[in-house]
Order: C-alpha cells, then sequence, then structure tokens
C-alpha cells in the first residue's frame, strides 16, 4: 500500500500554480507562460474556498455520527467497545474511498472523517484499557502506567496518520502527546521537575531543527504544509518551556500548591522569558520569516503578560494607553518608513493573496463597544452602561 | 527552497529558459518581505487600547481636576484623527476608493472610537442629551454612515451598523448576537429581524445598483446574520411571540435563507451559500422533529439517525457540486 493517502503530485501541482501566480503578478512570466506551466501542472484534485470546506465539514461530521447512530440504534446499543472499532474501521474505510473516488485533498469532508476515524480509535483505545488493567484513581493519574499504556499508542497512532494523510490538526495534537509523554517519564525520575524546562526546550529546539530539515527535502512538498505548523509549533514549546510564568505555575500544580513560590534559578528564566522573543523576532526580520516573526511577537505579547502577572509596574488603564500610542507612533514610522523598500523589507502590500473576504470589518463590529441605549428607568450615568472601553473589556 | 525545486523542475521540463530561471531565481532572493498586514494589525491593536485606556482613565477621573486634561486630549487626538483622514481623503466615489497609504484609514477609525467616548462623556458630565437616549445613540449612527461613504471605510460602516442597532436595541456584532441577546425576554425579535431584513434590502440594493457593491458583504453579513438567528430563536421559543408567530417565521427563514444562496450565486461567494444552506438545515430539522413529536422508540431514533445521514450526504454533494452550481448564473 502506499504510504500516502493522496496524490503527492496534487501537492507538487498546488505549490507550482502557487509560484506561478505570484510570479505572473510580479510580472515575471507572460500569461501565455502561466497559461503553459500551469496546463502542464493540472489541479486536478477537489478543494473548494473556506466557507464550502467549513460546511463539507460540518455535514461530512453530522453524516458519518448518523451513520454510527444509526448502527447503534438497530442493534440496540449493546457493546461500546465493538461500536467504537467498527466506527473507527468503517470511518477509515470510507475517509480512504472517498479521497481515491471524488479526490478530495484536505477538503472539509476528508478532514471530519480523519479526525472522527482518530476519535473512534481513541476511544477504543481507552476502553480497552479500562477493561483489561485495573481501575486507577484519578489524583495519580499523570504518573500512572496506564496513561503511558494509552498516550503512547496514541501517539503512534497520530503519527502514523499524519504521515499517511499530512493533516495539520493531527500532526498539532502528535507533537502534543510527544511533549506530554516526556513530561509524564520524566517526572518519574528524582530530579525530573526540577530539569522538565531544560529538557522540553532541547526537545523543542531539536524538533525545530529535524522539522526544518525535512522542509529541505524536494520529497516533502507533500508535507509542507504540516511542516509550517510544526515550526511554529516547536518555536512556542521552546519559549513556553523557558516561559517564567509557565515554570512557576507548572511547578506548583506539579507540586500540588494553591499559590506559586518563587522557583529555582528563577533569574535564567526571566533572562528566557525576556530574550527569546526578541531573539525570534531579530531573526523573523532578518531572515526574514513570517514563522520567526509572527511567533516571536506573539511571544512578547505572553512575556509581557508574564511581567504584568508578577510586577504591574502601571495601573492597567495607563499602560493600555502608553502602549496603544507607542505601537500607533512605531507602526505608522515602520509604514512611512519601510516604503517603498529598506532592509528587505516593506510596508506596501505585495504579492501574497489579498484577504479572502473583510474580516476587518467583523472585528470592527465585535470589538467597538457602541454606547447602548439603557432601560427607560435606567439613569445614565452610572458605570456600567457603557462607552468606548469603559468597562474594561476592550 | 522550495521555489528553487520548482524552477529546477521547469528547466529541466523545458518550460522555462536557463535565463529566465536564474531571473526568476534572482528576484526571490531578492524581493522584499511585506510588513503590511503585521503593520495594519499593530496599528488597530494600539487604537483599541489607546480608546480603551482612554475611556477608562475618563471614568476614573470624572470626579476630580485630572479629567479635563483626559479630555483635552481625546479632543486633540479625536481632531488630529479626522484632520489626518480628511486631508489624505480621496474624491468621492460610487466605486471601491484605492489608496497607496493605509494610516488615513486607521486615523478615521480612531477619530470614530474617540467620538463614542467622547460622546458618552457628555452625556454623563453634562446629560447633554437629557432623557433623549435614541437621540445620544443615533447621532453616532448618522455620522459614521457619512463618513463611511464619504471615505469608503467598511470598518467605519461596521461602526456605524452597529450603532444603529443599539438604536433599535439590539447588538448586532455576529459573535455577541449568539450571547448578549435575549429577544424573546424584551420582545426584540420582531425589532431585530425588521433591521436586520432592512440591512440586507440595503446589500442587495448596493450590489445591483453598484452603489459601493463592496459594501454589500459587511450589511449582507452582518443584516441576514441578525435576522436569521432572530427569527431562528424565536422558531425554537415555547412562549408565542407577539411580533413572530411561528406561521410568519417558517416562511420568513426560508425566503432569507433562499434569498442568501440566490445572492451567493451572484456573487459566487461561499459564506453566503453557507450561511443560507446552514439556516435552511436548521429550519428543516426543527420541523421534522415537530412532526416526529408523536412517534417514540427506536421508530423515531432510527428515523432521525437515518434523516441526518441521507440529509447531510444530500448537502454534501451539493457542497461537492457547489463550483458548478454557483458559476451556472
Amino acid at each position: 500500500m502506499n504510504l500516502k493517502a493522496y496524490n503527492p503530485a496534487w501537492a507538487q501541482h498546488e505549490a507550482m500554480h502557487a509560484a506561478t501566480a505570484r510570479w505572473f503578478r510580479r510580472g515575471l512570466l507572460t500569461s501565455e507562460q502561466q497559461q503553459a506551466i500551469q496546463t502542464a501542472y493540472p489541479l486536478d484534485f477537489y478543494r473548494p474556498g473556506l466557507f464550502l470546506r467549513i460546511g463539507l465539514f460540518i455535514f461530512a461530521y453530522i453524516g458519518a455520527s448518523g451513520m454510527v447512530g444509526l448502527l447503534a440504534v438497530i442493534t440496540s446499543f449493546d457493546h461500546l467497545e465493538s461500536l467504537a472499532f467498527i466506527a473507527a474501521i468503517g470511518t477509515w474505510l470510507a475517509l480512504e474511498f472517498f479521497i481515491r473516488s471524488s479526490r478530495l485533498y484536505h477538503a472539509g469532508a476528508d478532514n471530519a472523517l480523519l479526525y472522527m476515524a482518530l476519535g473512534w480509535a481513541a476511544l477504543w483505545l481507552t476502553a480497552v484499557l479500562d477493561d483489561v488493567l485495573p481501575s486507577i484513581s484519578s489524583s495519580s493519574l499523570l504518573s500512572s502506567i496506564q496513561t503511558t499504556l494509552l498516550l503512547g499508542p496514541l501517539f503512534l497512532l497520530g503519527l502514523l496518520a499524519t504521515i499517511r494523510f499530512a493533516d495539520r490538526v493531527v500532526a498539532f495534537a502528535t507533537y502534543c502527546l510527544l511533549l506530554l509523554l516526556i513530561t509524564i517519564w520524566l517526572l518519574q525520575l528524582p530530579f525530573g521537575r526540577l530539569v522538565l524546562p531544560f529538557i522540553l526546550m532541547a526537545v523543542s529546539a531539536g524538533a525545530y531543527q529535524l522539522v526544518a530539515l525535512l522542509s529541505k527535502r524536494p520529497d516533502y512538498t507533500y508535507y509542507q504544509r504540516c511542516l509550517v505548523v510544526l515550526k511554529v509549533l516547536s518555536l512556542s514549546s521552546l519559549y513556553l518551556a523557558g516561559n517564567y510564568y509557565v515554570v512557576r505555575e507548572g511547578n506548583a500544580v506539579l507540586g500540588g500548591d494553591y499559590l506559586s513560590a518563587q522557583i529555582p534559578s528563577a533569574p535564567v528564566f526571566y533572562l528566557l522569558t525576556a530574550l527569546v522573543p526578541l531573539l525570534y523576532i531579530r531573526v523573523g526580520l532578518r531572515h526574514p520569516s513570517r514563522v520567526w516573526l509572527l511567533t516571536g511577537l506573539a511571544a512578547a505579547a505572553f512575556s509581557l503578560f508574564t511581567l504584568r502577572h508578577y510586577r504591574a509596574v502601571l495601573p492597567t488603564e495607563i499602560a493600555a494607553v502608553l502602549f496603544g500610542l507607542l505601537l500607533i507612533l512605531l507602526a505608522v514610522w515602520a509604514a512611512r518608513y519601510l516604503r517603498p523598500t529598506r532592509h528587505g523589507l516593506t510596508s506596501l502590500a505585495q504579492d501574497e493573496q489579498p484577504p479572502l473576504f473583510n474580516l476587518e470589518s467583523l472585528i470592527v463590529a465585535e470589538t467597538a463597544v457602541v454606547p447602548t441605549a439603557p432601560e427607560p428607568t435606567f439613569q445614565f450615568g452610572g458605570g456600567h452602561s457603557g462607552g468606548a472601553g469603559a468597562d474594561g473589556t476592550y | 527552497m522550495v521555489s528553487d525545486q520548482l524552477l529546477d523542475e521547469l528547466r529541466h521540463r523545458g518550460l522555462l529558459s536557463a535565463h529566465h530561471t536564474e531571473a526568476i531565481r534572482q528576484d526571490e532572493r531578492s524581493r522584499p518581505f511585506s510588513l503590511h498586514y503585521e503593520l495594519r494589525a499593530a496599528l488597530y491593536l494600539g487604537i483599541t487600547l489607546l480608546t480603551g485606556g482612554l475611556g477608562v482613565l475618563l471614568y476614573q477621573h470624572l470626579d476630580d481636576i485630572g479629567h479635563g486634561v483626559v479630555v483635552l486630549s481625546m479632543a486633540v487626538l479625536m481632531l488630529t484623527g479626522f484632520g489626518y483622514a480628511a486631508r489624505h481623503r480621496q474624491p468621492f466615489t460610487w466605486e471601491q476608493v484605492t489608496t497607496s497609504s493605509f494610516v488615513p484609514d486607521y486615523a478615521l477609525l480612531l477619530g470614530c472610537l474617540l467620538f463614542l467616548a467622547l460622546e458618552t462623556y457628555l452625556q454623563v458630565q453634562y446629560n447633554l442629551f437629557g432623557n433623549r437616549y435614541g437621540l445620544a445613540t443615533v447621532l453616532p449612527a448618522v455620522l459614521f454612515f457619512l463618513l463611511a461613504y464619504r471615505f469608503d471605510h467598511r470598518g467605519v460602516l461596521a461602526m456605524a451598523i452597529t450603532a444603529l442597532a443599539s438604536w433599535v436595541g439590539v447588538s448586532v456584532a455576529p459573535l455577541s448576537a449568539f450571547t448578549d441577546n435575549n429577544f424573546l425576554y424584551y420582545g426584540l425579535g420582531g425589532a431585530a429581524v425588521g433591521l436586520g431584513l432592512l440591512l440586507t434590502a440595503v446589500g442587495f440594493e448596493a450590489e445591483i445598483n453598484r452603489h459601493k457593491p463592496h459594501f454589500a458583504f459587511t450589511y449582507i453579513s452582518l443584516g441576514a446574520n441578525l435576522a436569521l438567528l432572530a427569527a431562528t430563536s424565536a422558531l425554537f421559543t415555547f412562549y408565542p411571540q407577539p411580533f413572530l408567530p411561528k406561521v410568519l417565521v417558517v416562511p420568513l427563514l426560508v425566503v432569507l435563507s433562499g434569498s442568501l444562496v440566490w445572492y451567493a450565486r451572484r456573487t459566487k461567494s461561499y459564506l453566503f451559500l453557507l450561511m443560507g444552506v446552514l439556516y435552511g438545515y436548521i429550519t428543516v430539522t426543527y420541523l421534522l422533529f415537530r412532526v416526529l413529536d408523536g412517534v417514540h422508540g427506536e421508530i423515531g431514533a432510527t428515523i432521525v439517525m437515518l434523516y441526518f445521514t441521507l440529509s447531510a450526504v444530500g448537502v454534501v454533494v451539493l457542497f461537492v457540486h457547489g463550483k458548478k452550481f454557483l458559476n451556472r448564473s
């Protein structure tokens, strides 16, 4: 059996179409050349736009659930394990069939079937383990051998599914399972909790190296979408494993304390919390790489949160005003400074695909608070009648 | 790099000449990296933080001398924002305006947000509008509609629609429409459906008569969502609604879902196809459950499961042929 569920040529052709469209927009190809290349690399798979994919996902989910429900009803639902097993196998076979017959390629319906098959498989595994092994108390859940026995096969299942289907969500979950397994194993050791952050950071760095290496391989276009997710994820876990807030609160949770106390070698984590985002942003701008830049910005935001959580330097509203002003000035300055191009950076919209639809107007409608007319009996003037952000939920 | 592999392959297959390949490779290396959307997001975040923080400051210092400074700085900032936007304005047109810079757009947004904060302040402090709360909410709506059309700004248009909705007494924002509104308790269902229909109609008008057709998306997505949601929740209420009897709601939902699908075919927009189909599906499913109310036990469950399976397969087939369906206009 072929290792890859989808035709690997589809990924190749898709990448070719995206690249030639970009080169055409930049005036590097004539439209005849673009036409010729695109006919040489036809897109003969089915993947509609985002909203149709959402619709396909929802209705494939309803349909497959209805099928399993029908099976459960007509067999009067007498054995959960067998039902989960049959559902997992059946959904998986349906998935393979529809990929063959309808040439679905990450089209929503196949995503839904894949997640359902894995979900049923996980349910079946849990039920089987529950039957075979003596039941465990929930307090020792993290350290028990049962957890490893459950998570280990789940990790392998996720890995196999990622190799076969190259799905981003499954890749995400599989990586999280790996980190969870390492954490559980380490916590069995006497010094496990002390070295846990550093081991997780090392694992994340190793994972990033591996992913970066793999994404250079020419035959890995098939996995390109997964590899981008894994890059973001490994950079994030590298940062989070060294973040002071995560380490301190995680330590408290593992120790079963209600209040977190100061942690050993705190200065190391102060330094990591402050410097890692700056490093990411620097690499992102220098390299340049959107993965590093956006991860770095998100990490910087989380570092600011960490700082404010332990040391409230300024009252929230003053901090918001000052930081908002700083952001505006910085953005306006950068927009002017980087027009048209400096240091290989530009503030002009580039040949990237324009946004699919006007998301911005929906965000404005969602976040802008308009004063609402109060009930007739209510006197205008109370603290809660609102105003732009006056309720502090900006 | 991926593009290098692609170029090698094109060169190998003879689709590009060696010289041409090298030129593209050179461009891929030297092509500047665009920070356009990052900067826009930073601007929007900054404006939201600034206006939010100023609003809180204003409330906190309502009774001491410091509030004069806050009001003054807000007024100055507002005028600066409006002034900057006005200085960089483009001539009016019914079509979409293309601008070179995005900063004026955000200056306008800043001015509008500060206007709201200041208006609320004037009402709280000086009772400017007295008990005429309607005036206090319709004023920003009118101003924002004018600004949105003059400056061709969809964000301000969305704010205008939100202000109009708060005048009507409901929240129209897409997410809070699900959480905040208690259509059932306040009898606002009728008003919400009316406003939603009006907004949808304005959107259709904009599309058909080419009066800023790119505004149609904002009108229809907010309006139709509000109308359909209010009508659907009226369908599910136990108590009879005075303005929205179920005998009216069902045809209304069917017609509205149908016209969304029609609009989706016209603009080839999958969002509206999805919305129309989802709300239509909910209505049909509700009606089926009403019919099956008397059927209990395994027969009922079997019928329900069969219905879900078959109908979902039907919708999936419709979606898979969605491209053909949308193009056949």
